[in-house]
């Protein structure tokens, strides 16, 4: 999580929900810094200035034989080359289609070794149209996990629904992911500090501010994608932790769209910093816990056909 | 190291650029190099001025990066491709001229006397030693990552997602050899007798076919990425970066299953990050990460050390034609060039 290493947004958002509005925000927004950006069709654009290449969306499998390990050969490419300049700009945007997974966009991050030398993943921000949201979400996975996957949600055209419906949205979100930062605006019009420049998958901020209600909250028997949290006071055993979240990313990685955590291992002064996507997980020290700050290690699961007991047992056998 | 002479302040000179080098190539007649950089320049330096930096010419040839850099198909200049969607021609005295405009970066360019070839997302394009002629467009299922000819020029193959593919260049009806291998394909080479087509890959591995019945290679135990890779002249080894030595695989004797590789010059600690063979000894130049750069013997242990750390990651090495003279470049935009030729 070093500091030299370049921050790199994705953008994601089910069709017209107001991406390309957003993109041009950000490129027109006085911030003083120079973004360069990976867009599909980038004819619809109208940019100048900053640097724009048309990238083709390319996914792989890795080679461990798994088929949810899947990432974009497209953005090794190109991103490998632009960020032989990484003097030249502050930061990358990568802008997904509409209809596209984020997960391909997140673990080329974690995969390729020039990457997550020079680059950092930042942040996901998903764009939300408020006024189509509950309706999409019937009908496509793929808008699940476009907020599944966001670190930033960017809940737009909100001048078309009243407050109620807006709650209503909120909950809904929260119910998918329960960690995200919502942001409700009209015209993509957000604060670019909300979206930009967040640290490292936005880890912090969505832990710190994970909403409480769902350590209570009752057994969910839904299908769909949701999300499970839970906290450990004592200290944990960093070889027991990893071996236990191991192998719960190898069973059930695939259902697992994300995971992250903030963890206090014995011994250890710094905070540790988890994250996964799937089953390619990532970690790091970040830094030591503040004064007067509760060393409570905290996780989060994202993902289908979760079972909390055993989530919580697992985690709570990490104890040291 | 103080007190060492370095061999490169006393046979050759070097230059600090602002854009990290990208490629270097030297022309066939071994009168000119060239050195591209990501910010699109190309820097000439011809023979008689090679210890002469200021002298060197610089030629604005593509806006944003030189992705590839190639000899020329004539005796003289050379082709190179950018993030600007072109292929350039450059001549030995700077001149510059389009060959090929479109609307995806041209990512991989080689030549031999008689042809020109280069990528463009999932093509490759044959054209003739003009340059202006297309002779044929070879598809591929996904994005070309590298591309070679074989020593004779007569095949052409590419690597690529799953494999590599290798082709005809004389075909009159197009049809492919596919290389199938799960993964992703990053670079390729081809042994110079025809023996066996290896490529590097995302994963830290190298993978080989034997030409011959396309019996696979695996060569894996790398710690890092194999970002370069070359046969010697001969055919014997295959030299590699992605280790703190260079790892060398013997490609006699039965070729290199189930053997060890070689090392040569280790440097613990630091990793090699191109490697490049003489044209005409038995001899290895290696680039390393911290910008250390040396000639070491493939038949013995001996190691001729160019120049010490400082310089960043050595990212291109060229020979002439003869092996008389060298250039590299580092990611820290050092051109280095040095005259092997003659003892002071």
């Amino acid at each position: 999580m070093s500091e030299s290493k370049v921050p790199v947004t994705v953008l994601t958002g089910f069709l017209g929900a107001g991406k390309t509005t957003l993109l041009n925000h950000i490129l027109s927004a006085e911030h003083g810094r120079k973004y360069a950006v990976l867009v599909n069709e980038f004819g619809e654009l109208g940019v100048d200035g900053d640097l724009v290449v048309d990238a083709d969306e390319e996914v792989f499998e890795t080679n461990n034989g798994c088929i949810c390990c899947t990432v974009r050969g497209d953005l090794i490419r190109i991103l490998g080359s632009l960020l032989r300049r990484r003097n030249k700009f502050d930061g990358i945007i990568v802008e997904t289609t509409g209809l596209a997974d984020p997960a391909p966009v997140a673990q080329t991050f974690f995969v390729d070794e020039n990457l997550r030398e020079k680059a950092r993943l930042d942040a996901v921000v998903t764009v939300v149209d408020a006024y189509n949201i509950l309706q999409t979400l019937e009908e496509s996975h793929e808008a699940i996990n476009q907020i599944a996957f966001a670190d930033v949600i960017v809940l737009n055209k909100t001048d078309l629904v009243d407050a109620e419906k807006l709650k209503e949205i909120e909950a809904r979100i929260h119910k998918i992911n329960a960690s995200v930062q919502i942001h409700p605006v009209s015209h993509s019009n957000v604060a670019m500090s909300d979206i930009l420049d967040r640290g490292g998958f936005d880890l912090k901020r969505a832990l710190a501010t994970m909403p409480d209600f769902l350590e209570n909250s009752e057994h969910s028997h839904e299908e769909g994608v949701t999300s499970m949290s839970f906290a450990v006071e004592e200290p944990l055993d960093e070889a027991r932790f990893q071996a236990w979240i191991g192998a719960i990313l190898q069973e059930q990685g695939a259902d697992i769209l994300r995971s992250k955590g903030i963890l206090n291992f014995q011994g250890q002064n710094d905070r540790f910093a988890f994250q996964a996507v799937h089953m390619m997980a990532d970690g790091d020290y970040i830094g030591p816990w503040k004064e007067g700050e509760s060393r409570t290690s905290r996780i989060v699961f994202i993902g289908k056909n979760l079972n909390r007991p055993q989530l919580r047992r697992g985690f709570e056998s990490c104890r040291a | 190291m103080s007190g060492t002479v370095e061999l490169l302040a006393s046979r050759g000179a070097e230059r600090r650029i602002e854009a990290p080098i990208s490629a270097v190539a030297c022309a066939r007649d071994g009168q000119t190099f060239a050195i591209g950089t990501v910010d699109g320049e190309i820097y000439l330096i011809p023979m008689a001025v090679l210890r002469q930096p200021e002298a060197w010419q610089r030629v604005e040839a593509h806006d944003g990066a030189v992705l590839c850099l190639a000899p020329d198909a004539g005796s003289s200049g050379f082709v190179s491709g950018g993030e600007d969607n072109r292929l350039v021609r450059t001549s030995a005295n700077g001149e510059t001229t389009e060959l090929h405009r479109g609307r995806r970066w041209v990512e991989c360019v080689t030549t031999t006397t008689s042809h020109i070839a280069f990528s463009v997302g999932k093509g490759l394009e044959l054209r003739d030693a003009s340059g202006e002629k297309t002779l044929k467009t070879l598809e591929h299922p996904s994005t070309v990552t590298g591309i070679v000819f074989d020593a004779k020029g007569k095949r052409i193959a590419a690597s690529h997602y799953n494999g590599a593919s290798m082709w005809f260049v004389q075909a009159k009806i197009d049809s492919v050899r596919g290389l199938a291998w799960k993964g992703s394909h990053t670079g390729v080479a081809i042994h110079p007798g025809g023996e066996a087509l290896v490529t590097t890959m995302q994963e830290n591995d190298l993978h080989g076919w034997r030409l011959s019945d396309g019996h696979n290679m695996r060569m894996s135990g790398y710690p890092k990425q194999v970002a370069s890779l070359d046969f010697t002249r001969n055919g014997r080894w295959l030299a590699t970066s992605g280790a703190d030595a260079i790892v060398m695989w013997p490609f006699f004797g039965g070729g290199p299953m189930g053997k060890p590789p070689a090392e040569l010059a280790r440097l613990p600690g630091v990793f090699c990050s191109f490697v490049k063979a003489h044209p005409k000894q038995d001899v290895i130049a290696a680039g390393f990460e911290d910008g250390t750069v040396l000639l070491a013997e493939t038949s013995s242990e001996r190691v001729l050390p160019m120049c010490m750390g400082g310089r960043g990651r050595v990212t291109s090495v060229a020979f002439t034609p003869q092996g008389g003279a060298m250039v590299f470049g580092t990611e820290d935009g050092v051109i280095a060039a040095l005259d092997l030729s003659k003892a002071d």
